[in-house]
């Protein structure tokens, strides 16, 4: 699509948030500050699993301090991650617990007036702990007479039996793939193990809450959604709606950390309640890492396909240890399989996943969903097929992806759409032919201690989670937008911003629509009082779904200026035009080819104020009806060395397709960062466990959790970023999503580059130096002076 | 927990006698800060040196080079003196931490810590640096024999390193220094090593070979550097130290390796040092 059109879609622009940010002035949680306020600490259990005999706050109260236990809380169970629809909703969280089932779980809290004191206070509780039997591998987990995390559990509103920890289970089949099997001339059958990566967001969950003399309270959080932690601390603490207010603070990443309520959020609200004063509780980044992490996954993946390389059959298997508690792994399992059948075209197929309890820091949702694990099973196993069939791994998947006018799923088999806008061709010819593809591929092998390969992977994500029909997965936003009397606009949504500028891409849809410079369009700070609902910002929604609804209002707005306008100008609106005059400073409408006939949008707001028209605002939401993937392809090059088993990202591109850029710096910096967290997830990143204690083997430090930096990056002068030329005729302006696409298929591009420079075969990430090491040495031959690979 | 700013080295060393085990000294932080915060160290007194800016200088004479000990890792790595007189240290203070770290780290913090890994210590016992340490009086101990133990040095509670003496060394010496980490940048070393070798052609007059993280201290490689030294260089030579070197060293497993990873990266460094040296 041609962007000429445009004034603000399309072009670089600074951010709005910029200058706030890199001069320190933008106001994240940690920053709220109220009079009279206290500071919290919480008492985490030191043990993987146990129950609480007693706990004494007598000594910490004696020093003046607020102090909750187990017994000072609502006694209920909750779901803190409730995007997904009440039925399908697995409840096992409590505020603070008498069980705790991980090592860092919240078993009680004081607030104080200093954070010093805070800490003296929560020396002086007493516990008095009944360890239990821990168990921390899923598969232990699954067998009989394993210890069991939860007796029972909530689904919906029922209680239900948990048997051998599987939190959730899921099957889903399409097909007959004893038949597909049957058909097929070549099966391929492997497994994939991915890591337990830490979020590692900037900004530790934290929470500020002001209890309100009409018994209500005001919450200032690290949060995606806004309106869903207002929803839990209402059920939570019976308190109505319209007395919980949660307020939009800037959130310093996410990475998924804070899809669902933060658990230190209703600890801080119980404790401001039973204060009666504010509190305000800060995670540690030590407390944080031992709040979350992403799925690690085993995935069994069964392929069959002709000799010619169509695919006839797959069959997955799914096991996902997902902590201690259920945060919501029935959504992920049915996304995991919507990620697999959504990447190649299988007349037959079945995947069966379950999720597993383990004594460990529960998972949550981390960038992609289940997608990079899938995809870095599915695109190995793309190149073993494509090695053993003798094609072209990129011809190979230009014959069997699932692309224009196909079924997409974007949040598992309840949420499907047509996919209107597809890039992938471009993405892997171009791109191939931009690296040089069919010569590096094929180059002959050096014997040295340094050795190069080069890998391709694809991939993609869902934009959003719409679909003609309600699925489990909720989906929606709203937006209100007004009209100025000088011509400005603003526009209030409670759609957050997780970092990536999502917010500016919103104004200049607002910009764009009412053609207004983008200087004249306000993100107004809002709260949950101020905003109609938005359900979080996740699935890579922001832009598509969030801006889809905003560009819905924004023609609303749109369409009664046109109409005061025409008053004004004495022709009917359907014969008005609006073009931006940036001298001006405002947003012009005119009727063409007639002189004189022409009006700023102030002044037709000022107009319709004096003469009692009505107000030029809109308010309304949206479901989008589909939910476009965005495709991705990286080319990663390599230097391994094979003494060290070091490998080196020399060199990367990555073709995206995200329909119509909104603003291209902001997109590279999403290409660029998915770019380093899936080099870190193939590379390093992961937490380990201590079997004895069950605690991190990091301890939670942040130096012993060990993450890639700039220096372990290609140099940038090597990491080249492209776009399609697409439109998605669905999206605002032809936009769709990007954030999660820009991590999923980069783990697979580096283990097929590994393998193409080594010949060796990872199929679990991370691939460490030592795990390399090992695999040569029993892979390959080394001398002093060369080494030589083993036949 | 108090915190106590001594207006000069005099009063520092008295409030140490005075305080003795109940005091911990802090000067960049980078070490004390991570311990306070993890309570590995719980001092009732902090005793911060920072301020004492009369012990941040790097001097030459005729044959020595003097480093004082409040000398920031990044004063070391942008030192011509250093850059000049003891590359290797060049080498390892561009390759501690990072910019923020080097900034306030100083030498005489990352020694006086006795890690294992400590990035300044292996080049140091490649350069036979001295110690010089201040308590009721000066005294100086060879830099091989300051390290006792992980995070155990000879310092006692009331003393203080005071300098590093580093004698300098012949320019035609070839010296080369590799550090493996999980990463690039802020990474504890997994094997990092130090050499200085002097050389005519191929024959060996001099070897001195310092290693970290391979043992519960930093050490220097003296069975190998009794193997190279007034030897002819062989390739047969060179490997025979390479297996030795697995010997000679103690690794053990922790978060970031395996004892037999570490063995073999001090066998492979070894080598690649070596191979520097003799090209």
């Amino acid at each position: 699509m041609d962007d000429q059109q445009y004034h603000a879609i399309g072009k670089t622009s600074i951010r709005k948030d910029g200058i706030a940010k890199v001069t320190g002035q933008e106001i994240y949680t940690t920053d709220v500050v109220l009079p009279r306020m206290l500071h919290a600490r919480v008492l985490r259990s030191p043990f993987p699993h146990a129950t609480i005999k007693t706990i004494d706050t007598r000594e910490a109260e004696k020093l003046g301090a607020i102090c909750i236990t187990p017994r000072d809380v609502p006694d209920l169970r909750y779901a803190e991650r409730i995007v997904t629809i009440p039925s399908k909703t697995f409840k096992d969280r409590q505020v603070l617990t008498n069980t705790p089932r991980h090592v860092g779980e919240a078993i009680a809290a004081v607030a104080a007036e200093t954070e010093d004191l805070a800490e003296q206070a929560l020396s002086l509780v007493r516990v008095e702990y009944e360890r239990l039997p821990a168990v921390f591998d899923p598969f232990e987990a699954m067998k009989e007479g394993s210890p069991l995390l939860h007796r029972t559990i909530l689904f919906g509103q029922d209680e239900i039996q948990v048997k051998n920890n599987i939190a959730a289970s899921r099957e889903i089949v399409e097909g007959d793939i004893e038949k597909g099997f049957k058909e097929a001339e070549i099966i391929f059958e492997e497994t994939f193990e991915t890591g337990r990566v830490y979020h590692a967001q900037m900004e530790p969950k934290s929470v500020v809450c002001q209890p309100e003399a009409d018994g209500g309270i005001t919450v200032w959080t690290t949060t995606q959604t806004i309106h869903n932690v207002r929803q839990l601390l209402g059920e939570i603490f019976k308190i109505p709606l319209s007395r919980v207010n949660v307020k939009k603070v800037a959130l310093g990443g996410s990475f998924g950390s804070s899809i669902q309520m933060n658990s230190v959020v209703p600890i801080g609200v119980a404790l401001a309640l039973k204060a009666r004063r504010p509190v305000k509780l800060v995670s540690s980044r030590e407390e944080d890492m031992h709040d979350h992490c992403k799925y690690p996954s085993w995935i069994q993946l069964k392929l069959g396909g002709k000799r010619d390389g169509t695919f006839v059959a797959g069959h997955m298997k799914v096991i996902i240890d997902i902590g201690a508690h259920n945060t919501q792994a029935y959504p992920l399992l049915g996304c995991m399989a919507g990620w697999w059948v959504s990447l190649y075209k299988l007349p037959h197929l079945k995947f069966e996943g379950q999720a597993v309890y383990t004594n460990k820091v529960p998972a949550c949702a981390m960038q992609g969903f289940g997608n990079p694990q899938v995809t870095f099973a599915v695109e190995s196993m793309m190149d073993m097929m494509a090695e053993k069939l003798e094609i072209d791994p990129i011809d190979l998947r230009l014959k069997n992806y699932v692309g224009l006018g196909e079924t997409f799923w974007g949040q598992g088999p309840t949420v499907k759409s047509i996919i209107r806008s597809c890039g992938v061709e471009e993405m892997l010819r171009k791109g191939a032919e931009l690296v040089g593809w069919k010569d590096k591929f094929k180059r002959e092998k050096t014997e040295g201690v340094i050795r190069r390969g080069i890998g391709m992977a694809r991939g993609f994500h869902t934009s959003g989670a719409g679909a003609p029909m309600a699925g489990e997965v909720i989906d929606y936003s709203g937006s209100i937008v007004k009209i100025n009397e000088d011509g400005s606009v603003d526009f209030l949504t409670a759609l957050m911003d997780l970092g990536g500028g999502t917010l500016d891409a919103l104004a200049k849809i607002v910009a764009e629509e009412l053609k207004v410079p983008l200087d004249k369009v306000g993100i107004s700070p809002v709260d949950t009082r101020t905003t109609v609902y938005d359900v979080c910002t996740h699935a890579t929604r922001g832009i598509y779904c969030g801006g889809g609804a905003l560009h819905k209002v924004t023609g609303q707005a749109k369409t009664k200026l046109l109409e005061f306008a025409s008053r004004i100008l004495q022709v009917p609106p359907h014969s008005l035009k609006m073009e931006v005059d940036e001298e001006a400073g405002q947003g012009m409408v005119y009727v063409d080819g007639v002189q004189g006939r022409r009006i700023s949008v102030g002044e037709v707001a000022k107009t319709a104020q004096i003469n009692d028209w009505g107000t030029i605002a809109a308010v309304d939401s949206l479901r989008q009806v589909s939910c476009p993937p965005c495709f991705m392809a990286y080319f990663i090059e390599v230097e391994v060395n094979m003494e060290t088993g070091v490998i080196k990202p020399t060199k990367a591109l990555a073709y995206a397709d995200v329909g119509q850029v909104v603003n291209p710096d902001l997109a590279r910096g999403q290409l660029f960062g998915g770019l380093y967290r899936g080099l870190g997830y193939a590379l390093l990143e992961d937490t380990q466990y201590d079997e004895e204690s069950g605690e991190l083997t990091s301890g939670g430090w942040i130096t012993d959790f060990k993450m890639l930096t700039a220096n372990d990056l290609p140099e940038m002068d090597n990491i080249e970023v492209h776009f399609t030329d697409t439109y998605e005729p669905t999206g605002p302006f032809g936009a769709k999503g990007i954030g999660e696409a820009a991590l999923n298929p980069v783990a697979a591009a580096l283990a097929n580059a590994v393998y193409n420079a080594i010949g060796v075969r990872f199929t679990e990430i991370p691939i460490t130096p030592e795990k390399v090491l090992k695999k040569i040495n029993d892979h390959c031959k080394i001398n002093s002076e060369k080494l030589t690979v083993k036949n | 927990m108090e915190y106590l700013r001594p207006q000069n080295l005099k009063n520092a060393l008295h409030l140490m006698k005075q305080w003795k085990k109940k005091a911990t000294l802090i000067a960049g932080g980078t070490n004390v800060i991570p311990d306070l915060r993890a309570r590995a160290v719980r001092p009732e007194v902090l005793i911060d040196i920072s301020h004492l800016k009369s012990l941040a200088y790097i001097k030459e004479d005729k044959r020595k080079i003097h480093i004082g000990a409040l000398t920031t890792v990044s004063e070391l790595a942008s030192s011509k003196i250093i850059e000049k007189w003891a590359p290797l240290l060049s080498h390892a203070a561009n390759q501690l931490g990072n910019p923020l770290v080097r900034n306030r780290a100083t030498i005489a913090g990352n020694l006086a810590d006795g890690s294992p890994a400590a990035d300044t210590a292996v080049p140091l016992l490649a350069l036979e640096a001295i110690v010089v340490i201040q308590g009721g009086k000066e005294k100086q101990v060879p830099i091989h024999q300051f390290f006792v133990g992980p995070n155990q040095t000879v310092l006692k509670r009331d003393e203080m390193i005071k300098e590093v003496i580093i004698p300098k060394f012949n320019p035609n010496a070839k010296t080369a220094y590799f550090k493996l980490g999980l990463r690039n940048s802020m990474a504890v070393s997994v094997v990092s090593i130090a050499v200085l070798m002097e050389m005519e052609k191929t024959f060996c007059k001099k070897a001195r070979i310092g290693y970290g993280a391979v043992a519960p201290k930093p050490i220097r490689a003296y069975r190998v550097e009794e193997m190279l030294e007034n030897k002819e260089l062989t390739e047969r030579l060179l490997r025979a130290c390479c297996e030795t070197i697995g010997k000679e060293i103690s690794p053990i497993s922790d978060i970031r390796a395996s004892k037999e990873y570490r063995t073999e990266m001090a066998s492979v460094l070894l080598k690649r040092v070596m191979k520097r040296v003799t090209q």
